[in-house]
């Protein structure tokens, strides 16, 4: 069967960070005027080069957009299956270009969307695509918080080789980006904005002497289910707060608990005792509830627990839980691609108190977990 | 009847169903028939080979020694023993060979089990058996391990490959919940890459926190330490690790496991581990064939020595030629190519020129380690030996490898 791959580019993606600003959302023409050049094109160019280079499977059909949306740089690259279902009007492309051409893309059955750009673009994608087909990102914006993006373009140009050679799988990735309203009140704060599909390494276990079985994402997420819930039976007298991202949100699902995938969500003797809480909900809470517990999972592309998309979990917060009552948990998966666990409490106290503690058991399937190093440095 | 009658299920459809997933993705076994005895060369499908993929290091099943002993004892004693141990089913072949046993791994006692898998399989869980204790794993851990860890209730946690320090995290980590017991468990030899655990280091750790030692080495039985006596004797540390577990099914050419290590291990071992005392025990001709491999090693040091030259020799030649043999320091060597299909036309070519070599690959190894897999044999001569090696280069530099 041949493969399908949906391909757009941002060619303005990045052009902010080199000239100093934190994104270009907005802020093309100032970015223009301060001399960014742009960046976008040669990143996807180069990406789509080295695929090709190592490809040797059946035929490619890529659906793209006219010009520097995607067309120029798959000719430049040296693709000749090209189906252009979108032409962009206008001088510069915007977000709704990206928008648009994903309807479009959609409608083509694609089996991924491989687009070039930054947090910003990864958003426009997913406003769209939400978790429909996966979604790989090439690094070339400002931000790239978001877990779809492969940390170079010659990691990127592998993936795509070993998920169309079925090595690898789809797992979650979450979507991240600069919370904008916080962001003009002053406050540099990145919010999760969803999950979406992403391309990961499957979890394998050993089934014979020289022979390997990869075992889905959800059976890994089925042994974290499990436990959690014996962790939660044995401590019936604790609050347990419910962090973000997928591998949680599977946890609460499995307990018939209504979580917000997004948010912070309480649940004592298994049942919800607080959604979508925030940081003075969560106060109020742990006063009426002084023994508790918080399960976290690493975020975005950078492992982050604490710091980016869950700010509700302020210092205060986590210093009344307690260190010790942090319970991070991980798909096996998720910890190839981040071998580190990062916090960014915003309280310089709370990150050296991390740091101190060097590392981590961090839960990694049912009754099993491993040590994982803890960075408190800035992304 | 019979029409209207809908089936509520296929009770074996998957059988069927399954396998043939299994194919459809190259993932089934395609079994090998070896005409003939083990040999380092050997009849492999009618064609003759120089066998580089088998475990039987030191040659010894072919040995006149243990096939006498196999023989006699037969003779003496029948060809099975008629129940399990523990109730009908121990000889004095079975005694004589734990004595034996013990008296080469300088441990006070030892028990030998149906196979290494049983030992694992019945000993670990029992070892660890509560949801209050800990076992401690490396990562790169052999499968029987695995499979004898999840029977257990206890919480498991794993470190990476051969890092004592990362071990020593765990280790502190965990010693906050204060667990009742901690067991450690690593491979001896690791399979993959022929590298050895730093034994020494792992058993001092392990004794600051009050930690369990247990060290499976089946690879290492037979190649490693003095006159091949293990893991224990390669660090100088024999009847400090609490479980030496090992097997006769490689090096030492018959089949089987065991433990060495105190009088109470063994006790406890054999009322508790379920493999060794729901199966029955092993017949007469294994058992005393077992010994016999025991007193050889003891008795003929020169089977050691010339596989140390061989192996010594091969690694030399396959390095200075250019190719990347990893760090092993053991019978197996990798010949680490990059990617899978690499390896594996390697391997296709090296057993159409008759050497008997498999590849590993990716989920194995990584990505881009792919590897054939050498494991050397006492058994072979410089001749043979020269020819693989001719054969290895050769086939490298058209495969552009070299």
């Amino acid at each position: 069967m041949t493969s399908r791959i949906g391909f757009i580019v941002n060619p303005v993606a990045g052009m902010g960070g080199k000239v100093g600003l934190k994104g270009t959302d907005g802020v093309l023409k100032e970015a223009l005027s301060l001399g960014a050049k742009p960046i976008a094109s040669s990143k996807a160019v180069e990406t789509v080069e080295e695929f090709l280079s190592n490809y040797s499977g059946e035929e490619i059909e890529w659906v793209t957009c006219s010009g520097e949306m995607g067309y120029n740089e798959l000719k430049k690259a040296g693709v000749k299956n090209i189906d252009v279902i979108y032409e962009h009007t206008g001088k510069d492309t915007t977000s709704l270009d990206t928008e648009n051409a994903c309807k479009k893309i959609l409608e083509k059955n694609v089996d991924l969307i491989l687009f070039c750009g930054g947090d910003g673009t990864a958003r426009d994608v997913f406003k769209v695509v939400k978790n429909k087909i996966p979604i790989l990102g090439i690094p070339s914006g400002v931000k790239m918080h978001s877990g779809i993006f492969g940390i170079n373009t010659s990691a990127v140009a592998k993936m795509l080789h070993e998920f169309l050679n079925k090595s690898l799988t789809i797992g979650d990735a979450e979507i991240m980006d600069l919370d904008e309203e916080r962001y003009r009140r002053g406050e540099w704060n990145i919010k999760l904005f969803g999950i979406a599909k992403g391309i990961v390494e499957p979890t394998y276990v050993q089934v014979g002497k020289t022979s390997f079985e990869s075992v889905s994402d959800n059976e890994i997420k089925d042994e974290l289910a499990e436990h959690i819930f014996d962790e939660i039976n044995q401590n019936s007298n604790y609050l347990y707060l419910f962090g973000s991202g997928g591998t949680i949100d599977y946890i609460a699902e499995k307990m018939n608990i209504k979580n917000t995938l997004l948010g912070i969500d309480a649940v004592y003797k298994n049942k919800l005792v607080g959604n979508d809480l925030n940081e003075k909900s969560i106060l109020e809470l742990l006063k009426k509830y002084p023994n508790a517990k918080v399960i976290l999972s690493p975020i975005g592309a950078q492992g982050f627990i604490l710091g980016r998309g869950n700010l509700q979990l302020s210092p205060k917060v986590i210093r009344k839980i307690g260190l010790d009552n942090i319970i991070v948990i991980s798909t096996p998966s998720k910890l190839v691609s981040t071998p580190f666990i990062r916090v960014d409490t915003g309280d310089k106290k709370l990150d050296s108190d991390f740091v101190e503690k060097e590392f981590m058991m961090v839960v990694i399937g049912y009754r099993l977990s491993r040590v994982v190093k803890i960075q408190t440095n800035n992304f | 009847m019979g029409e209207n009658l809908t089936m509520k299920r296929n009770p074996t459809a998957f059988l069927k169903e399954e396998y043939e997933e299994l194919v459809k993705n190259g993932f089934d076994w395609k079994l090998r028939e070896l005409q003939g005895p083990s040999k380092p060369k050997v009849t492999v499908d009618g064609k003759e080979m120089i066998m580089l993929c088998s475990n039987n290091y030191l040659n010894l099943s072919n040995h006149p020694k243990l096939i006498e002993a196999a023989i006699e004892a037969t003779k003496t004693h029948g060809s099975g023993s008629g129940s399990v141990r523990a109730i009908a089913g121990n000889m004095d072949l079975h005694f004589e060979l734990e004595e034996a046993i013990a008296k080469f791994k300088k441990t006070e006692a030892a028990l030998y089990y149906q196979t290494g898998f049983a030992t694992n399989a019945g000993l670990i869980p029992q070892l660890a058996p509560a949801k209050e204790d800990l076992i401690i794993s490396d990562e790169l851990n052999h499968g029987s391990i695995i499979d004898g860890v999840r029977l257990s209730k206890a919480q498991r946690a794993v470190y990476a490959h051969c890092d004592v320090g990362e071990l020593e995290k765990v280790l502190i980590e965990s010693e906050k919940k204060n667990p009742r017991r901690i067991l450690i468990i690593t491979d001896g030899v690791f399979s993959m890459d022929g590298d050895t655990a730093p034994m020494d280091e792992i058993v001092k750790t392990a004794q600051e926190f009050g930690a369990m030692t247990y060290v499976d080495d089946c690879h290492g039985e037979g190649v490693i330490g003095k006159e091949g006596r293990g893991i224990g004797s390669k660090f100088g540390i024999e009847g400090k690790i609490d479980v030496e577990m090992g097997t006769f099914s490689k090096a030492l050419g018959v089949v089987g496991g065991m433990i060495a290590g105190s009088r109470d291990l063994v006790n406890f071992a054999l009322n508790k581990s379920r493999t060794w005392l729901l199966s029955g025990s092993a017949p007469p001709a294994t058992t005393a064939a077992c010994t016999a491999a025991i007193h050889v090693l003891e008795n003929e040091p020169q089977h050691v020595n010339t596989l140390w030259d061989n192996i010594n020799y091969f690694k030399k030649e396959l390095i200075s030629m250019g190719f990347d043999c990893g760090h092993s320091d053991t019978a197996i060597t990798p010949v680490i190519v990059g990617e899978s299909h690499k390896a594996k036309d390697l391997s296709d070519e090296l057993i159409k020129n008759g050497i008997f070599a498999l590849p590993i690959v990716f989920p194995m190894v990584a990505r881009d380690k792919a590897r054939i897999r050498t494991m050397m044999n006492a058994g072979l001569t410089k001749e043979d030996l020269n020819y693989c090696l001719e054969k290895f280069e050769k086939i490298g530099k058209e495969l552009k490898i070299l």
